[in-house]
């Protein structure tokens, strides 16, 4: 019986659909959770109570709501729109997003594809999505939109940067670009390498909120400068789009962060022959961990202006991650 | 690395050779905006992030506040008053009752006075714990705005208790405070006081009140972000300011030592001990700050008050049942949350005013807009607008 | 115009010394009604006078600038107890930022096409001020850099401040609170009401 289910999912096609479904099912589930984390733990920090009432107890089943709320609503599309392009955004959006998770480990040989270069994979398609928050600005004919969709290409030429260099002392230290082969090195060197690399990791973490575009850099949405940015005209289920792919992203770009500086699905003395089955808890609490601390941060800071956070990217944030390669580097030559 | 490096060089040595035809666009911000206040537009022509030319349109809520007071008797007005700037509207109603009183020479019992001074204090202190709220949130922090909003209703709730009301209080009346104070029908004419306990509980709520600045203070002040946000943006020179009619908290954030609770009679201010808060280079962090520390000189003011206002008394001083202003003139004016808020009462001998012009601090506050504003980047126009701390409805009355 | 006493307790106003010394530097004839100092003075010395109460007085905060429209016709409210001249009186108050001193200065208009320098020169503040005056009274401010309405629509027609604009809605359905409210729940008073 097992056989045949392994035979099944040898061949090509059913371990894709397979594949696609789980990511399908995966992604809603991620951002609602998330989404609900964020509304509990928000009000928790407000002196609120959060959403209550939906599902019967704790409000659990608020996040459903809204989503079958947004299904509901009348999709509308502006009249001055460039239709074709306003609509196929959240798509791309949402695309970027999931793709990100084939190169995501969650344990030893659970990985959807393990590219041998798998870092450069998720950072060049992680930006993709800001195409489409172009696309969106661009396409909405309003001036809002058009301002906070240039915001946001500015915020990624801007952030892409550190997040690549960032990322280069871990490969350096792992040496390898292939995202299992990364988490393997830490669990042969024995630490996480957070411990040398925590340089790297500020960088990756604050570049990494400047991509998600939250507060503090979520100056493409803005809402008390530009409405809404990008977002404005958006309604019914292309805006729930958006709000899948921004708390997905969140997941996703936490879960690389956990494998490439805390050690991803390995957790020193835990026994590794249980990583099998022990190895995704430990992700998504890592995961959890680190989208935690993003929520604390988007409920305590303000947000930054436009030219200070270009400041902060070029002047700050860049040099730090080339020294950081050049130490990394000499270390690995000379260690 | 190093090829990076360069790269990087070359591009940004690139960017600047090249010169860029840009656009300018005109940006209709309002008059439905989140953070204009409700129906302010500013027209602002703007280059990328780079805005100039801003132009204030106002008028969306413009009620004719000034002609309808020639229409109604004193006694209705305090009920238009209350609604000018809607989250001071206690405040609102002093100067105006002072003028008709000022004409009539009627007397306020002592403890009339004291009560009125510690709602306008109450007042004051609910309005400057929503600019604590809506400041933070324009500048994209949410949290300070439930902090700030939490102790603000405690304060709201115990002006309810005494008035009635929370937002329009409708309290006073020409020769002192309501009588029949609380809850109760009107018909009774059972002269009631202030509600059982509602000395205590305003002095627990001041400690509360002053636990939340510390709270905000932390939250807020303590942030790096918020510093590089407000500290040197839109600078206010003292004799610009003059110049406008800008006054209030915006006046004394450029460093001006000036308030009517002072050098102004219309409340026995003279008798309580506390200190004007003077900015020093007026700029919106100045204009936060000197906000900060008015709410606590607030809760000195009220503690004394607390302790110094007479046991018992009338609450009332006698005057006609049908209330006649004898012909006269006067100007009044007091020191509001938001600024100078003064009545130029003209009357007749009749039952409601010949003319009454209003003076509201945040029309003058926001004529300023357009000379402020002028060459900011599109986020500052909202950090530097939200600074200001005006009401629309204190703008168009 | 209102001639009402000075205060009788009074000899002296502790604001006459003030009152005289402004009047006689800027030119004008000064009154001091309930605590308010009141200097009148020429509509063609508007401007002048402004300037000399911010140059030599002191009174650098501009505080307001409105208009009263004395009329014996009233479409709506009370009427005056006693004929006037009908005219526009304009007044502005400019005040001190150190003792808290005032002046409230007063020109008087012609009721029918008034017209006036502006003041924006002196004290930049009343470009609003005087564009809501404009509007209110119809009052033509002379050299004002950015005339229009402030208010009203541009299509709006007439002046609402003044006494000859009826109070449209009042018009339509009178207000019902002419009554004094306070007095409703009792039979209707029999006594004195100035008892």
């Amino acid at each position: 019986m097992i056989e045949t289910i392994t035979d099944v999912f040898s061949n090509f096609w059913v371990s894709l659909a397979g594949k696609l479904l789980l990511v399908a099912t995966m992604v809603p589930l991620i951002g609602m959770l998330l989404g609900f984390a964020e509304m509990k733990l928000s009000a928790k920090m407000q002196s609120r109570v959060g959403p209550y009432f939906a599902g019967g107890r704790w409000g659990w089943a608020q996040l459903i709501a809204d989503g079958v709320k947004f299904f509901q609503k009348e999709d509308l599309v502006p009249e001055d729109a460039d239709s074709p392009v306003f609509k196929a955004a959240p798509i791309l959006v949402l695309v970027g997003t999931v793709s990100l998770f084939l190169v995501i480990p969650f344990g030893p040989g659970l990985i959807f594809q393990d590219l041998s270069v798998g870092i450069f994979y998720a950072l060049a398609i992680s930006s993709v999505g800001t195409i489409g928050v172009l696309m969106a600005g661009w396409s909405s004919a309003n001036k809002y939109s058009l301002m906070g969709g240039l915001r946001a290409a500015g915020q990624l030429i801007a952030y892409e940067r550190p997040l690549v260099l960032a990322v280069v002392g871990s490969v350096i230290m792992a040496g390898t670009m292939s995202m299992s082969g990364i988490v393997e090195a830490q669990i042969s060197v024995g630490f996480p390498f957070v411990v040398v690399q925590f340089v790297g990791f500020g960088i990756f973490m604050t570049a990494a909120l400047a991509e998600l575009a939250r507060i503090p850099f979520d100056m493409p949405i803005a809402e008390s400068e530009l409405v809404m940015g990008y977002l404005t005209e958006y309604s019914g289920f292309r805006f729930l789009f958006f709000f899948l792919a921004e708390f997905a992203n969140m997941f996703t770009l936490s879960a690389i962060a956990a494998t490439l500086f805390l050690g991803g699905y390995w957790l020193p003395f835990v026994p590794e022959s249980s990583l099998e089955f022990t190895g995704p808890l430990i992700l998504v609490g890592k995961v959890f961990l680190l989208t935690f601390t993003m929520i604390w941060f988007r409920w305590t800071f303000p947000r930054f202006r436009e030219d200070q956070l270009q400041t902060l990217a070029w002047k700050v944030l860049i040099p730090l991650a080339l020294m950081n390669i050049a130490i990394t580097a000499t270390l690995k030559v000379v260690l | 690395m190093v090829t990076d490096n360069d790269l990087t060089k070359h591009l940004s040595e690139a960017q600047v050779s090249v010169e860029i035809q840009t656009e300018d666009m005109t940006l209709n911000i309002g008059p439905q905006h989140p953070s204009t206040h409700g129906v302010l537009r500013l027209v602002a022509r703007v280059n990328g992030e780079r805005c100039f030319d801003v132009r204030p349109v106002i008028g969306y809520m413009h009620r004719g506040y000034e002609k309808l007071s020639e229409v109604r008797t004193y006694l209705q007005i305090t009920a238009l008053i209350n609604r000018i700037d809607w989250v001071s509207g206690y405040a609102n109603e002093i100067p105006f009752i002072v003028a008709a009183e000022k004409l009539m020479d009627v007397e306020v019992p002592e403890r009339a006075q004291y009560i009125r001074l510690i709602l306008t204090e109450m007042a004051r202190i609910s309005s400057h714990l929503i600019f604590m709220a809506s400041y933070p949130l324009e500048l994209g922090a949410a949290t300070p705005l439930f902090f700030a909003l939490r102790d603000r209703e405690r304060v709201l709730d115990l002006l309810e208790g005494v008035t009635g009301g929370r937002f329009h209080p409708n309290f006073n009346r020409i020769g002192g405070v309501k009588p029949n104070a609380g809850a109760g029908p009107t018909t009774k004419k059972t002269p009631q006081d202030l509600p059982a306990g509602f000395l205590a509980d305003t002095r627990d709520a001041m400690s509360v009140v002053l636990d939340t600045c510390e709270e905000i203070e932390d939250l807020v002040a303590g942030n790096e972000i918020f510093r590089a946000r407000t500290k040197g943006l839109g600078v206010l020179p003292p004799e610009v300011a003059a110049a406008f009619g800008v006054s209030g908290p915006n006046l004394r954030a450029s460093g001006v030592n000036f308030d009517l609770r002072k050098v102004e009679d219309y409340l026995p201010y003279d008798k309580f001990d506390f200190d004007v808060v003077v900015g020093e280079n007026g700029d919106c962090w100045d204009r936060w700050w000197v906000r900060l520390q008015e709410i606590r000189e607030s809760t000195k003011i009220i503690q004394q008050a607390i302790d110094g206002i007479p046991p018992s008394g009338p609450l009332q001083a006698k005057v006609p049942k049908l209330i006649k202003v004898p012909q006269g003139e006067t100007y009044v004016r007091a020191e509001n949350p938001k600024g100078e808020m003064g009545y130029y009462l003209v009357s007749d001998g009749g039952t409601g005013p010949y003319r009454l012009k209003i003076r509201s601090a945040s029309f003058s506050n926001i004529s300023i807009l357009s000379w402020i504003l002028e060459g900011v980047l599109v986020p500052d126009i909202i950090a530097i607008m939200g600074s200001l701390d005006f009401v629309l409805g204190d703008v168009d009355r | 115009m209102t001639s009402s006493p000075s205060d009788p307790e009074l000899a002296v106003h502790p604001l006459q010394e003030f009152a005289d010394a402004a009047a006689e530097a800027v030119g004008g004839e000064a009154e001091i009604q309930f605590d308010t100092i009141k200097l009148r003075v020429p509509a063609d010395q508007w401007v002048n006078a402004l300037t000399k109460a911010r140059d030599n007085l002191d009174l650098v905060f501009f505080s307001w600038l409105s208009a009263i429209d004395w009329a014996n016709d009233v479409e709506v409210g009370d009427t005056l107890n006693e004929e006037t001249e009908e005219r526009i009186e304009l007044l502005c108050t400019v005040c001190d930022l150190t003792e808290g001193r005032r002046i409230t200065f007063s020109t008087d208009l012609p009721n029918v096409k008034p017209s006036v320098a502006s003041i924006v020169e002196v004290y930049v503040g009343a470009n609003w001020h005087e564009r809501e005056a404009a509007e209110m009274f119809g009052i033509e401010f002379e050299g004002h850099p950015d005339p229009g309405p402030l208010y009203l629509p541009e299509s709006f027609l007439g002046n609402p401040l003044k006494k000859s604009y009826p109070l449209l809605s009042r018009e339509v359905k009178p207000w019902p609170g002419t009554v004094d409210v306070e007095d409703m729940p009792e039979k209707p008073s029999t006594e004195n009401p100035e008892a």
